[in-house]
């Protein structure tokens, strides 16, 4: 049973005018043509270089965005005709660490964003309690998200996306900001909610990150999904030496993250 | 559910508004300096001076006070969404499984309770202070009230959804409330304006609305405020379905072109 389905899926960015039309013509191919299953319970990690319709692909699954061509299904309810069941189902981490109230408290504003996702008022504070232990900020509960440092923010992140038990988890850069034994308890995380049949998607440039947490990894450039293989079994450099090739990023700086394999 | 979505909307603006608490301190002091200032020009106009049959201080009291309660709701909608472009919040709550439309009116709810108690505070600090006499209909205010709102409300999701489509519906606002503080009849009668001036307040809607709102609360000719009444009525019926159609469109449309959080 696939969890996630894209299905020829295109998206164009064009510039767009309400009252005037643009001078300006040029448009972005941000997705041509992206067909991709993932399964329940799968963790599926999104490599390409900046500008490769990553996070794109995520807004589209997210229902932020709509394709302009294709569909793409969660759980069989389409983004397009069905986005309310969609939006019960995902979670979704942005790369933006800011998308928080500053002035609340870390608890206060899981408590508000759990309330907005339907979590009974009962479960709200064990569901927090739990995630908040899940990340690892337990002892920040009490501080304000303007006073928490880049990393904590980013982990705040993935705490809202689990606030409502999602079905269907999307991380765009989940270890962007995270010290190393950070991210290694957030790979670990990720294995055990996989394991649990949550399906997870993750947009990433770091490659231990993928050969780590993924059962597959697919590389996309410039729009178009390149490869998909199953990480098992594979080095990290051996899928960055893969990555290069397709991409053919072979100017591309020494290994361009340190966090530990 | 939606009423502890309420309740968590008003917990959260609560605490952050008390978490600046300069601005709160600057906010709780600035009407009552404004009530002193219009009590002293309404005493250096004279008594003579008696714009729409009531006393000039009440005159400006009603005007000013139910004028800043309109355009303070009206800009709240705007400024919900700016705020969550400029925060990154708008996407998030996009994907949240609370709706967009129930989502922006969840968004103004506190500006609305807000308004309401400084407006209360407002009018009634200044009838307990300086004592204006008024002769107070009460079915006529709540129906000026809840046209007004429901006017206000249509406007600022108007506004709302031009700042989504083209990033600039502070523009729009400020167009229509530097004017409609001129010419709405807010400091001066609509009287005084030159012909084509009053032919221009009589087409928008914040004009019935105070002239309504005086009527109502000075005990006006009750065919004048049935008539305000009526033509609130009909800019109400206008305006509702048309803005929730545009910002429901103007939502789509960005979702369709990946401009939602663009500012």
């Amino acid at each position: 049973m696939h969890s996630i389905i894209l299905d020829s899926v295109h998206k164009v960015f064009r510039p767009t005018g309400l009252f005037f039309p643009r001078r300006d013509k040029t448009e972005t191919y941000a997705l041509q043509g992206i067909s991709l299953n993932i399964s329940r319970g799968e963790v599926f990690a999104l490599l390409g270089p900046n500008g490769s319709g990553k996070s794109t692909t995520l807004k589209l699954i997210s229902t932020v965005l709509l394709p302009d061509r294709g569909a793409v299904l969660v759980n069989g309810a389409d983004t397009r005709h069905q986005a309310p069941r969609v939006r019960q189902q995902v979670g979704f981490a942005l790369a933006s660490e800011r998308s928080f109230f500053s002035r609340l408290t870390v608890r206060e504003n899981l408590d508000f964003f759990a309330t907005l996702e339907n979590v009974p008022r009962g479960e709200r504070g064990d569901c927090i309690q739990s995630v908040l232990s899940d990340v690892q900020l337990e002892l920040h509960a009490g501080k304000q998200f303007m006073k928490l440092s880049s990393g904590l923010q980013q982990r705040m992140g993935i705490a809202r996306a689990l606030v409502k038990k999602p079905r269907v988890l999307l991380l765009d850069e989940p270890t962007r900001s995270l010290d190393p034994a950070s991210a290694e308890h957030l790979w670990s995380l990720v294995r055990q909610l996989a394991s649990t049949g949550i399906t997870i998607l993750i947009a990433t440039h770091n490659f231990a990150e993928a050969v780590s947490v993924s059962d597959r990894t697919g590389i996309l450039e410039k729009g178009r999904l390149r490869a998909t293989r199953q990480t098992m079994g594979i080095t990290a450099e051996q899928l960055r030496a893969q990555y290069m090739e397709l991409t053919g990023e072979w100017e591309a700086a020494p290994w361009p993250e340190e966090v530990p394999a | 559910m939606i009423l502890e979505k309420v309740l968590a909307v008003l917990k959260k603006d609560f605490l952050t508004a008390v978490r600046y608490r300069n601005g709160l301190l600057l906010n709780a002091f600035a009407p009552a300096g404004q009530l002193v200032m219009f009590y002293y020009l309404a005493r250096s106009v004279g008594p003579q001076f008696r714009p729409e049959g009531m006393p000039y201080f009440t005159f400006l009291l009603v005007g000013t006070g139910f004028y800043t309660f309109l355009l303070t709701g009206m800009h709240s909608f705007f400024r919900s969404i700016q705020e969550s472009q400029q925060t990154g919040t708008l996407e998030v709550l996009m994907t949240t499984s609370t709706p967009a439309s129930v989502l922006l009116w969840l968004s103004v709810i506190s500006v609305f309770a807000s308004g309401l108690l400084q407006l209360a505070l407002y009018i009634g600090g200044g009838f307990v202070l300086f004592r204006p006499a008024l002769q107070v209909n009460v079915a006529g205010c709540v129906a000026v009230f809840f046209l007004s709102l429901l006017i206000v409300v249509s406007i600022g999701m108007i506004a709302a959804g031009l700042q989504v489509a083209i990033h600039k519906g502070s523009a729009a606002l400020w167009l229509l409330g530097s004017t409609a503080w001129i010419i709405s009849g807010t400091l001066f009668p609509v009287a005084a304006l030159p012909r084509p001036m009053q032919i221009l307040a009589g087409l928008l809607p914040l004009t019935h609305s105070l002239s309504g709102m005086r009527l109502a609360l000075g005990s006006g000719p009750t065919s004048a405020l049935i008539r305000e009444i009526e033509l609130l009525a009909m800019f109400s019926v206008m305006l509702v379905p048309a803005s929730l159609w545009f910002f429901s469109w103007t939502v789509g449309r960005a979702r369709q072109f990946g401009t939602l959080s663009h500012y």
